[in-house]
């Protein structure tokens, strides 16, 4: 004496297929194959890379020429004005012009970034992997002016479903940071950090959830941190971004909010501040391999105008 | 009087001047190894690139096209 078999179904519900079944079949966690998270770092990619384009004021001209699929060479020009960070409620540019030599090489294994300025500074990135799992990368920037060159080593270690990083720094600055999938779609890490010259140290958790459509994140530090992000991703072409930030020590808060429109032919990324700032960011691709670029930022707190054009010419 | 000398020396001023020395060599290193990176290592990526399959020709280093 078994549960009665459902009725026969009727009409158009024997034409189409059962939609009920497929829908109330929950997948079950199976939580020892749960998928590697991001790296720690990235852990909040979606919301800057919506959010925080990289806006800028005046002329600039890349252009980007591949000798092989392994090797590129990349000149850049620059003509514009450059913000000195200051105290005070003014904003202080500086106009400056620069030339930048840059050299790529990417392998599989071993990818070498180089970009050297007019005025002697040299910007490298190495990265290597060790093993499948261990990659090394360095990080450093050296000037001709003494004490003012910065350098980081960093060894990650990508495990099944963690990731473990391990940095060291010039002036003794020693970091560590661990993330660990804890559901197939939630993921927690935390970080320490210590600088030796100052004896600071530091703490941070930092939380990401993620789906198809969107992405939550929180992050909050010792040093009186807390940013908060949410990206939705509206459809393949638009998604929308909006982050809050709050500063304990300096009783800061900004919270903003964005779009990213990814067309056909262009990139649009617009965003609205707390502080005022209204920028947008547009990068359209005029030709294969040619891209026009309008940047436009403007403060109205401070006042502050910032429009800039480019081209970037090959990949 | 000699020996006592001798033997203070290598007690407590030997461990420190061999701490220092080896402050003043790894910082000697480090420099010398910044110099070395910040003029090398592009040519080392040029180098690198030069030799990559397949070997560009030295006349695209130069040429804008």
């Amino acid at each position: 004496m078994g549960s009665p078999s459902p009725p026969p179904p009727l009409g158009l519900a024997s034409v189409l297929p059962p939609k009920e079944a497929e829908e109330k079949k929950e997948k079950k966690v199976d939580y020892l194959n749960l998928p590697c998270p991001v790296p720690f770092e990235e852990i909040q990619r979606e919301a800057l890379m919506s959010l925080k384009p990289e806006l800028f004021e005046g002329l600039r001209f890349d252009f980007t020429k591949g000798l092989n699929h392994k090797f590129s060479l990349s000149h850049s020009v620059f003509m514009g004005s450059m913000e000195l960070p200051s105290q005070s409620s003014d904003t202080l540019k500086v106009p400056t012009a620069h030339y930048e030599f840059g050299a790529n090489y990417l392998d599989p294994k071993l990818m070498l970034v180089g970009r050297i300025l007019t005025d002697g500074r040299l910007n490298a990135r190495v990265k290597c992997d060790l093993t499948d799992n261990l990659t090394m990368k360095i990080n450093a920037q050296l000037t001709n002016e003494p004490h003012y060159s910065q350098g980081m080593f960093n060894f990650d270690y990508k495990g099944k479903d963690y990731r473990a990083q391990f940095q060291i720094g010039n002036n003794a600055f020693y970091g560590a940071n661990y993330i660990q999938s804890v559901t197939p779609h939630l993921s927690l890490g935390s970080e320490v950090f210590w600088l030796g010259h100052q004896r600071k140290s530091g703490i941070g958790f930092a939380a990401r959830y993620n789906t198809d459509k969107m992405v939550a994140t929180g992050q909050i530090a010792s040093t009186g941190i807390v940013a908060l992000s949410y990206v939705q991703k509206v459809s393949e072409k638009v998604s929308l971004a909006s982050d809050f930030m709050y500063n304990h020590m300096t009783r800061d808060v900004t919270s903003s909010f964005g779009y990213d429109y990814i067309l056909r032919q262009c990139r649009l990324r617009g965003k609205l501040d707390s502080n005022g700032v209204v920028a947008a960011y547009l990068e359209e691709r005029l030709n294969m391999g040619v891209n026009f670029i309008l940047s436009a930022e403007i403060d109205h707190r401070k006042k502050d105008y910032k429009f800039g054009f480019g081209m970037t010419v090959g990949e | 009087m000699a020996s006592r000398v001798s033997s203070k020396g290598k007690g407590s001023k030997g461990r420190s001047r061999r701490g220092k020395c080896v402050k003043e060599w790894s910082t000697w290193a480090m420099k010398k190894a910044k110099v070395v990176a910040h003029y090398g290592f592009i040519p080392l990526i040029i180098v690198l690139g030069m030799n990559s399959t397949p070997k560009p020709h030295p006349f695209q280093l130069v040429n804008p096209v």
